[in-house]
């Protein structure tokens, strides 16, 4: 079968998260109420909903509750409403309980929530109404016609290492469609190839990323309170590095703990895994899991520029949703609510561009205005130099936030709009102290990345070309070690960058077949050569309940 | 006779894993205190007679029949069926080959009694015996009971007896009868012939020779084929060997090659990496060399020797090829 | 020509399978299922059958609770023509008996010409349900076919033997053919295959339930209770006691 399949379609939403399974679900009722027939359908490279899906989370359930408002909670996929939240400042050993928690980083009436089971859920609404989603097919280029999207083309299947065509070969197929609507999460690769095309950043701050990086502990019976929510600062990241950890009690007596590491970090030889590890050092956090067993493992990067890091969303035939977009209070650390709201937006300017048979670039910019009277935009504009306070360290971001809840977000009180710079631009050169001097992996409670990697069920075939493409090799093998030290080794929380002594010199090795589609080596490599593609349809982590 | 131990052909000799069974079933009556016989049948059933009798037997039953000549599994079940109803055992045993697994299901639904199969470990308790088996590729182990009365068909996974703990003896041979006829037999069979295995089938293989990182460079890799020849088993390899190009995928044991249990794997400069054992701790003997003593992977050995592998490699291939000339 | 192929959903290779309290079973809610490994090539060779022979029909069966749906419709989505769902809460059950009885009881009006089975299913891995219903259903009977070659009234298949050895069988039909991986190259589905599998036949019947003769009492991790012995020596002294591990302990010399 080596002919490219074609396909006509009203609508594609590419990513099966929950951004694009509540605006198809959306989208549908819309249409089925004004009594339009579309096809709608939606992209996704997992093998199943939910593999793909990680996230701390804590969902706050406006969004579902504007999306299923007959449903009562007890109805929605989640884990347990939050019984009790702390915050704490971690030094080595200690752990220091903040006097109050502000209000706007409270979890208060929100849900712990595993994504995977909560994407499933979706999913399964979105079928029910008629939506079709193709699981194990990979976006990979944007159609056009002139600077018109009108489709998306999906990935070859059966082409071996060398870049040869195997007995099973498949060419990707064309799916021809009005509007495009990009759900494809932090860092999403046709939406990168948008972006810079129709120079979507212009005006923008540079997004900013953060990576987290999770471990799922089994416990003992009984012994979790599921609804619990903690989260941290200072200890193991200090004052330089962005970030803190989360520890949230799930069903079934699993803690759920993560570390978010901001990807604007100096020293290149931070390693956002060893962090994780060096976390589980506290005795706090050992008292609790110690007598458990590690279950799963995953990454994800996280879009943490805020408001002003957004970019224009809508050009002709397409449109930007959820992480793709960078929709994420990074002050409340939830995004998922924002994401399910942009997909909704975005599927009523749908509906309405379906109706009136018109989806130009100023026919789809209703999007951008829907999304600039929302909530979405309530919410974020509060937040919105969140981030950049933190170029001063923690304190000074605290700080920055703390002014913040008083001055309706301005920086420092006074700025409407602090500026930023790319993250990856801020890593320095020379090598920097070894942070994991005294990280001791004991393979049952701290353990090396590749037996974490071993935890996210990653697995893609075999035999075909690294779905990581690396622009100028010749860089890796001597100036980014001079330069950097070769940082691929550490950002990567799965292992898949080696450098190897090859004869007198090295080699880089990509262990493509560990990547679990974080997207970390593309946003932080600091020359800007790495293009994470999406491998062929079907690979990647295996996440259940993630 | 309480134990029936059906024998296999192996161009006229006892197969290996036959006598594997008589090891089995003599310990089986031995703790159950049973009495245990064994079956041949086929082309080749009096030459077999006569080997299975120098073993420790209450008798061995032959059977010769022209439609058994050549295997067919019409043939072959419905025969070991009738003998069966003749000798009324309470086990019948068998060696879990490709045979057997070909007519033995036919067996169990003629009977309608259970098949317990690819066993690695049997166990009395209380009186009863608990059949162990391997469950999702061999990562899971499980106890499986039977619920009916017998005749209870069991099979045993390759080399988990040992056919040197067989037992020698002298036993009767006592010649059998059954009823076949030409129409109860669907199938016809070509005789078998021997083809260059495409791919690298290291799950049938019973020694394997597997490298790792430690093997150190593309241009060592000859010592361990030659080691693997000399052993006469297959080469193997860890991830990182195959993922550097040095071998092609198709050798590789782990997650993402393949599994497997077989009664020698040799370990070379392998680190034990999770990925990895699970695809081969099921072997029955693991002896690991690595010059690294923190290595995980001694923890699943059996036998470990601290050491260089370029140094022991070569000297070890030697003394074997001067062993077996 | 109709063709039965049975499929099974099994958890993946890489699937985390955490044992229940109870020791029971794996907690199905942590695993991540897919299509059994052999099945999938059992349903190519399926396909290849039909599309071959231009005319016929492939089947898709299936037993297991509602979770199942989704490696029967993407046996529709490749090609499958229909499928049908025994629905029946599986946990527990292993007797390969009683699978058989059940298939046998639901397809015994279909009269297939042939039934597909993998050889033996990643989770259990009993290898007996196919040839048990071929003998139930009255049908011939092989394992582990690397090859098959249809032919008037009859069917051809390459058995897989030890060690690099075959053996092509010759089968009146209808027979019931157990399918070893490899054999083809199973294809993937296509976006139109998807979208079509939700307009095919899906029927959902109860199974008729026989008891069991074997029954699984738990299930654990491997113990390792291994003591591992270390050889030490100079290279000379370690070949040697290697050597003789070999020959008198291993027994492989």
């Amino acid at each position: 079968m080596s002919e490219r399949e074609v396909l006509d379609l009203d609508v594609l939403f590419v990513g099966a998260g929950p951004a694009s399974l509540a605006g198809a679900i959306h989208l549908k009722r819309l249409l089925s109420k004004s009594g339009t027939e579309a096809s709608v359908a939606v992209l996704e490279k997992a093998s199943e909903i939910g593999a793909h899906s990680l996230s701390g989370a804590i969902v706050d359930p406006r969004a579902l509750r504007e999306l299923f408002p007959d449903f009562p909670d007890t109805d929605l996929p989640f884990e347990a409403e939050v019984s009790e939240e702390h915050l704490y400042y971690l030094t080595e050993n200690k752990k220091i309980p903040f006097p109050f928690v502000p209000p706007s980083m409270s979890h208060h009436h929100c849900f712990v929530t595993s994504l995977g089971k909560l994407t499933r859920w979706l999913g399964n609404k979105c079928e029910n109404e008629g939506v079709d989603i193709f699981c194990g097919f990979a976006g990979t280029k944007l159609l056009y016609e002139g600077e018109q999207v009108v489709g998306v083309r999906t990935g070859d299947r059966g082409i071996d290492k060398n870049g040869e065509k195997k007995p099973q070969f498949e060419p990707g197929a064309d799916i021809r469609a009005k509007v495009v609507i990009l759900g494809e999460g932090t860092r999403g690769s046709l939406t990168k190839n948008l972006i810079d095309r129709h120079e979507l950043m212009q005006g923008c701050n540079p997004q900013v990323w953060a990576v987290g990086v999770k471990e799922l502990w089994q416990m003992p019976s009984g012994t979790v309170p599921p609804g619990y929510v903690a989260h941290t600062m200072g200890f193991p990241l200090g004052q330089a590095i962005f970030g803190g950890a989360f520890l949230y009690g799930m069903q079934n007596d699993i803690w759920d703990l993560g570390l978010v590491v901001g990807l604007d970090y100096q020293n290149p030889g931070v390693d956002s895994h060893h962090e994780l590890q060096r976390l589980k050092n506290h005795p706090w956090i050992r008292s609790l899991l110690s007598a458990g067993k590690m279950i799963a493992y995953g990454a994800k990067s996280l879009p943490e520029g805020g408001w002003y890091s957004i970019p224009k969303l809508s050009v002709g035939g397409a449109m930007l949703i959820g992480d793709s977009a960078g929709f994420m209070n990074g002050q409340r650390l939830k995004g998922i609510h924002l994401a399910m709201k942009s997909g909704m937006l975005a599927a009523e300017t749908t509906a309405e561009a379906l109706a009136t048979g018109k989806f130009s670039e100023s026919d789809l910019a209703d999007y951008d205005s829907r999304i600039a009277s929302s909530w979405i935009r309530d919410e974020l504009w509060k937040v919105r130099n969140f981030h950049q306070g933190f170029d001063r360290g923690l304190f000074g971001g605290l700080a920055n936030a703390g002014i913040g809840l008083f001055t309706g977000g301005r920086g420092w009180g006074i700025k409407n709009r602090l500026s930023s710079e790319a993250g990856h631009k801020k890593m320095q050169k020379g090598v920097k102290k070894n942070r994991y001097q005294d990280l001791q992996f004991d393979g049952t409670y701290l353990f090396d990345k590749v037996t974490d990697v071993y935890y996210s069920a990653t697995a893609h075939e075999e035999d075909q070309v690294p779905h990581l493409k690396i622009r100028d090799q010749d860089v890796c093998v001597s100036k980014c070690t001079e330069e950097y030290g070769n940082p691929c080794e550490k950002f990567c929380p799965a292992n898949v960058y080696e450098m190897l002594p090859d004869g007198d010199g090295q080699r880089l090795q990509i262990n493509f077949s560990n990547c679990v589609h974080c997207k970390t080596c593309d946003i932080m490599d600091p020359y800007q050569i790495i293009d994470w593609v999406p491998p062929e349809g079907g690979d990647g982590p295996v996440w259940v309940n993630l | 006779m309480d134990v029936l131990i059906v024998l296999e052909d192996n161009n006229g000799k006892i197969h290996r894993m036959g006598l594997e069974s008589i090891a089995a079933g003599q310990r089986l009556s031995n703790e159950m205190g049973l009495t245990a016989g064994a079956l041949v049948l086929g082309g080749n059933a009096d030459g077999l007679a006569d080997q299975a009798s120098a073993y420790q037997l209450g008798e061995v039953l032959k059977v010769n029949d022209a439609l058994l000549e050549s295997y067919s599994a019409d043939g072959y079940s419905e025969a070991v069926k009738q003998i069966i109803d003749q000798e009324n055992p309470t086990y019948v045993l068998f060696g879990h080959t490709y045979q057997v697994r070909d007519y033995v299901p036919r067996l169990s639904a003629k009977m309608n009694k259970p098949f317990l199969v690819d066993n690695i470990a049997i166990r009395v308790e209380n009186g009863q015996p608990i059949f162990t088996k391997q469950m999702f590729n061999a990562k899971l182990s499980a106890d499986v009971e039977a619920n009916s009365s017998g005749p209870f068909l069991v099979s045993f996974q390759s080399a988990a007896f040992s056919m040197d703990a067989a037992a020698a003896g002298s036993a009767s041979i006592r010649e059998s009868t059954v009823q076949l006829d030409t129409a109860m037999i669907r199938t016809k069979s070509e005789p078998p012939f021997q083809e260059e295995v495409g791919g690298v089938d290291l799950t049938s293989a019973d020694i394997i020779v597997s490298i790792g990182r430690g093997i150190g460079k593309e241009e060592n890799i000859p010592l361990a084929v030659e080691l693997s020849k000399a052993l006469g088993g297959e080469l193997a390899a860890s991830r990182p060997v195959v993922d550097s190009g040095w071998l092609p995928s198709a050798h590789q044991i782990g997650s993402s090659g393949q599994s497997v249990s077989p009664k020698l794997y040799l370990a070379l400069g392998i680190s034990g990496a999770i990925q990895h054992v699970v695809g081969m701790k099921g072997s029955k003997n693991i002896v690991t060399i690595n010059k690294d003593p923190d290595a995980p992977i001694f923890e699943i050995s059996d036998y470990g020797v601290v050491g260089d592998i370029l140094e022991i490699i070569p000297k070890l291939t030697e003394a074997i090829q001067a062993l077996k000339n | 020509m109709k063709i039965a192929v049975l499929v099974k959903q099994v958890p993946g290779a890489d699937s985390q399978l955490p044992i229940q309290s109870n020791q029971n079973w794996v907690d199905e809610g942590a695993v991540a299922f897919i299509m059994n490994e052999s099945d999938n090539y059992a349903l190519e060779e399926a396909l290849q059958i039909r599309e071959s022979m231009g005319e016929g029909e492939v089947v898709a069966v299936s037993l297991g609770p509602d979770r199942i749906q989704k490696v029967i419709r993407e046996a529709l989505a490749k090609g499958a023509d229909r499928a049908i769902h025994i629905q029946m809460d599986t946990e527990g059950v292993i007797d390969p008996l009683v699978t058989a009885s059940i298939f046998a009881h639901a397809l015994k009006e279909e009269n297939f010409d042939l039934i597909f089975t993998g050889l033996q299913s990643d989770d259990l891995g009993m290898g007996q349900t196919g040839i048990i219903l071929g003998e139930m259903l009255g049908m011939a009977t092989a394992s582990l076919a690397m090859a098959t070659e249809l032919g008037d009234g009859k069917i051809k298949v390459k058995r897989e033997l030890e060690a690099g050895w075959f053996q092509w069988v010759s089968l009146t039909l209808p027979a019931s053919v157990s399918i070893q991986s490899g054999l083809n190259t199973p294809r993937y589905p296509s976006l139109k295959g998807i979208m079509g599998a939700k307009r095919k036949e899906l029927k959902v019947v109860t199974p008729n339930v026989v008891d069991a003769t074997q029954s699984l009492e738990k299930v654990y991790l491997p113990k390792s209770e291994k003591q591992t012995v270390l050889i030490e020596g100079s290279a000379d002294q370690i070949v040697e006691k290697l050597v003789e591990t070999f020959r008198n302990e291993i027994k492989v010399l």
